[in-house]
């Protein structure tokens, strides 16, 4: 493939950019709605997320008394995070819009920080719900993460590369090839991390504000009006960020290499289905799945990073 | 080969000359009691600290080594000192901490009531430390090393039970003098074996001896260095003095001890596993990389579970050790392998996480010894609402939280990330085994899990510690610290972010110290403006870039969404309640639940004892004690306690103080020897 022109380069990062901040709330739109159409409810419109961020952002923000500058600072670095993350996914074209700043194991790195400042703040008023909320995403991300990462490094091993890019470029060069045993193996795995990291069922359930089952809701209940809407935005972003990743490692066909109009279009619609995919999932498994009890959990997750970790083992020691 | 008497000149003899005459007259001026001689010792130090770092980049930018010999005795160097790249960046690391520390001491205690009167003997101590220290690293010789060794260890036991020698605090420091004498009695044995190959005592010619030793000699001197270095390096399972004699030092000592003097055990092992013994069998990195991933897991785990904060930052120093000695056993594995470009980027991901850490972990030492010195406890649970009443030195302490935590863009992240690389690298390497590709892989599990504990485990800390409503009515009136300490405490901090941005060049020029290790050929280090890599098929880490667009969409974010928005400050919602610290999350409630998911490796003990009020069911006091088993201390060390009070008991019979029985043993030895020597 020749390298794109800066030019052509700017063009599909800016259509991404654009197409990702704009998509965002809808994807929580789509499965609110699909969630209410299999529970036989109405459910809100699609463009309810749009219409609750617009009324958080015109109201006032009510602050602790106990709380700190980070109170009002953590909304800001936890949305950079995921932006700067999101960024760095390929999602329309094989080349995100900061190629070359960063592999995948940046954009775990930004996750994390995202969520280190978010699990903080959740401290910062004082409030037992906070610390609740808090204390559960920490300890749930620390059976994530392991197999997040196993996960992904099946794919970086499959293209040669930890550079998300290269992972695409490759699997969509490879057609359905790319998806090997060993590949799957690890797709499983990230589609049961990517639960937790998107904090659905079966382990967090994103509806209830009920204390003995929350866990992001629960870091979000101290913030209100502009705050709150920064942080559910980030929230949305995360969603799009999540199954960009999936998708980029594990089913990035229909990816652009291309900047001609058609293919790019093509790309724009392929990466829509796959996010709307996405959303409708995890309507499927809300839906459908009950929460686990947390103490239950490490055996769901466990189970994730053994999958991650068979999908390596085959690729080392299995003939190819 | 320089002869007997070649001394270096220019400026790194000036630079020798000047450091040690500036100790040498810091220890004097520590014998001038009270506060005068406590600031002139900790501000010559400094001086000196700032001479060291000079030294090391004067070395580094020429890429050759420094060497001064002088004097003989016996065949043996009087002075051989000996600075090469590697040295000189643990020299450089080691200044830049301990200037932090040396100006971090001139206002210790000044606020607090921890400033003992009259004459103080860690005063004295504590330049002699620092010289050791640095000693350790630029003796060019194993006699020196071992001198300077032993000076260390025992400067700094003198510093750990110097200022209050209570009970449990000697205790601690008799725990640290005898691991510590177990690892030179190791390190002993190793270093005679190599000399009486050699010939000589300079490392310089130990690598063509260990060359031709046979390979079960080499196996041995290999385990005796793993078991001196790692002991000082507070590797599992060699660990247990370390949680107990770093919290009990003074702050500014403890950020030394734990962000410098651990780093001797690092710097043994490149020194003598990788560049004089190595390259040797797969197993030898195997082992390094199992005892890595294991300190690192254990270690973030047993420091969730610590509420002291000085004792849980001590764990964390056996986290980050592990983490650096994964890097060092990929090292291993991939020169064993001869392949040099991996092993190149497994111990440039080892030691810039040896500087990263001696920084972030400084940061944070120094911290809590102001949090002690304003609240009089390093418990958690008495702590709270600093962030308010200590502005900086929460500041100070939440970006290193950040930095240890291996976030993006502090210079945490950057080592972790090429660590990372250096596991998938040897995974994707065709010339490993499948075996240590395996183990490579899992690895990367484990350094994955590590990280998210880390997380957990600083935000506890910082959350707990620093946010929200005072805990105590100490905590409620602390104050903001000295000026001294807060400048130290900021300054590193800076640091944290520094490295953290400018990670790509910095990685860059550590990259062509470990490729001269590698390779036995160093060069100059230049420092190119490239981002952080390449890593696995090429892919970098943009660190500066990363780190400004992040503080631009967060500025920006502020500017539009935050700053100008209508904000109304109200009570906390506590269901009706008065808000209160009780219903704030303790250390101990915040870490409930990673201590029942790792219940099987944790094994915790609770006891709840529940004094009712009489003839009602109302509970009128409620105890509760809780704490982790430590696996290691109970079923490696328990065991080999109860043999040694045994074996003890045992000797005990002979010795039943009668002179007639002394004779007779004096008398049956003595025709043994004669028999034996005949």
């Amino acid at each position: 493939m020749d390298v794109p022109s800066p030019v052509e380069e700017l063009v599909v990062g800016t259509l991404q950019v654009v197409l990702v901040l704009l998509v965002a709330p809808a994807l929580l739109g789509i499965t609110k709605a699909v969630k209410a159409r299999l529970q036989y409810r109405r459910g809100p419109a699609v463009v309810q997320p749009y219409r609750d961020l617009a009324k958080w952002w015109r109201k006032e923000s009510v602050e602790s008394e106990a709380a700190s500058l980070l109170t009002a600072i953590a909304p800001a670095l936890v949305l950079a995070a995921i932006v700067v993350a999101t960024l760095l996914v390929p999602i329309v074209g094989d080349r995100p819009p900061l190629t070359g700043w960063g592999d995948l194991l940046v954009v775990v790195g930004l996750m994390a920080l995202a969520r280190f400042v978010l699990a903080l703040a959740a401290l910062d008023a004082g409030s037992a719900f906070g610390g609740m909320g808090s204390s559960r995403e920490v300890a749930i991300a620390a059976l994530v993460e392991p197999a997040l990462l196993l996960a992904l490094a099946g794919a970086a091993l499959a293209a040669g590369s930890t550079d998300l890019g290269v992972i695409a470029r490759a699997g969509a060069a490879a057609g359905t090839a790319w998806l090997t045993p060993a590949l799957l193996l690890g797709a499983g795995a990230f589609a049961v991390v990517a639960l937790a990291e998107t904090g659905h069922e079966p382990v967090d359930n994103p509806d209830t504000h009920l204390e003995l089952t929350m866990v992001h809701e629960g870091m979000l209940l101290e913030a209100s009006g502009p705050r709150l809407a920064i942080l559910a935005y980030a929230a949305e972003l995360r969603l799009v960020l999540v199954a960009g990743l999936f998708a980029a490692a594990f089913l990035p066909f229909g990816i652009a290499s291309d900047v001609a109009p058609l293919p790019l279009l093509g790309a724009v619609a392929a990466a829509l289905a796959k996010l709307t995919g996405a959303a409708v999932a995890l309507a499927v498994v809300d839906a459908t799945v009950a929460k686990l009890r947390i103490l239950a959990l490490p055996e769901l997750l466990a189970t994730a990073s053994i999958l991650a970790l068979t999908g390596l083992a085959a690729r080392l020691w299995l003939p190819a | 080969m320089p002869t007997a008497s070649a001394v270096i000149s220019g400026l790194p003899a000036a630079l020798v000359v000047t450091t040690t005459v500036l100790l040498a007259v810091a220890a004097l001026a520590g014998l001038v009691p009270g506060r005068t001689g406590r600031r002139m010792a900790h501000g010559l130090a400094g001086l000196a600290c700032i001479g060291l770092v000079g030294l090391g980049i004067s070395v580094l930018a020429t890429g050759e080594t420094a060497t001064l010999r002088a004097g003989s005795v016996l065949g043996f160097a009087l002075v051989d000192i000996r600075v090469d790249p590697l040295a000189a960046l643990f020299l450089a690391t080691l200044g830049v901490a301990g200037a932090a520390s040396s100006a971090y001491g001139i206002g210790y205690g000044s606020t607090g009531a921890h400033m003992p009167a009259g004459r103080d003997r860690t005063t004295v101590a504590y330049p002699l430390f620092l010289a050791s220290l640095a000693l350790v690293f630029a003796a060019g010789d194993a006699f020196a090393f071992l001198f300077a060794w032993e000076a260390m260890a025992l400067s700094s036991a003198v510093l750990v039970v110097g200022a209050r020698p209570s009970g449990s605090v000697a205790r601690a420091g008799y725990f640290y003098l005898a691991f510590t004498h177990l690892a030179t009695a190791a390190l002993v044995t190793a270093f005679a074996i190599l000399t009486a190959a050699a010939g000589t005592s300079s490392f310089a010619a130990f690598g063509a001896a260990a060359a031709g030793l046979p390979r079960l000699v080499r196996d041995v001197v290999f385990l005796l260095v793993l078991i001196g270095f790692g002991t000082k390096a507070g590797a599992m399972p060699l660990h247990v003095w370390l949680p107990r004699a770093h919290p009990v030092a003074p702050s500014h000592v403890s950020a030394l001890m734990s962000g410098v003097m651990i780093k001797t055990g690092v710097y043994g092992l490149v020194r003598v596993a990788l560049e004089v013994l190595g390259p040797g069998p797969e197993w030898w990195g195997l082992l390094i990389l199992g005892v890595g991933v294991v300190s690192a897991i254990l270690g973030v785990l047993y420091a969730l579970m610590e509420h002291d904060l000085k004792r849980l930052l001590a764990f964390h120093s056996i986290e980050n050790v592990g983490i650096i000695l994964i890097g060092l056993g990929i090292a291993l594995i991939a020169a064993g392998a001869g392949a040099a470009p991996l092993a190149g980027l497994a111990l440039t991901a080892a030691l810039f996480h040896t500087l990263n850490h001696a920084l972030f972990k400084s940061v944070l030492f120094l911290a809590a010894g102001s949090v002690q010195d304003a609240v009089g406890s390093r418990d958690l649970n008495v702590l709270g609402g600093l962030a308010r009443l200590m502005p900086i030195t929460t500041l100070a302490f939440a970006v290193g939280a950040a930095a240890i935590s291996g976030l993006p863009p502090l210079n945490g992240f950057a080592s972790e990330w090429l660590t990372f690389q250096g596991l998938l690298s040897a995974g994707a390497e065709e010339s490993l085994t499948p075996l240590a590709r395996s183990a490579a892989l899992v690895a990367v599990g484990g350094l994955g899990l590590t990280a998210a504990l880390a997380v957990a485990c600083f935000v506890k800390a910082t959350g707990v510690g620093f946010l929200a409503l005072p805990r105590s009515a100490g905590a409620a009136a602390a104050r903001e610290t000295s000026r001294w300490m807060g400048a130290a405490m900021l300054a590193l901090a800076g640091a944290c972010v520094a490295v953290g941005l400018a990670a790509g060049p910095l990685a860059a020029g550590i990259g062509e110290i470990a490729a001269g290790v590698v390779t036995g050929e160093p060069v100059p280090v230049t420092l190119a403006p490239v981002p952080v890599g390449p890593g696995l098929g090429g892919a970098v880490y943009a660190a500066g870039a990363i780190g400004l667009l992040l503080a631009g969409i967060a500025l920006a974010t502020w500017l539009v969404g935050i700053r100008p928005r209508a904000v109304r400050r109200a009570p906390t919602w506590t269901c009706g309640i008065e808000p209160a610290p009780a219903f704030e999350y303790t250390a101990t409630s915040y870490a409930k639940l990673i201590r029942l998911y790792f219940g099987r490796i944790l094994r915790p003990a609770r006891e709840i004892a529940v004094e009712l009020h009489p003839g009602t069911p109302f509970p009128r006091t409620v105890r509760y004690r809780g704490e982790a088993t430590h696996v290691i201390d109970e079923r490696l060390y328990g065991p080999l306690h109860r043999a040694a009070v045994g074996a003890a008991q045992l000797a005990r019979r002979l010795q039943n103080g009668s002179l007639q029985l002394y004779l007779v043993y004096t008398v049956v030895a003595v025709v043994i020897l004669l028999v034996l020597a005949r």
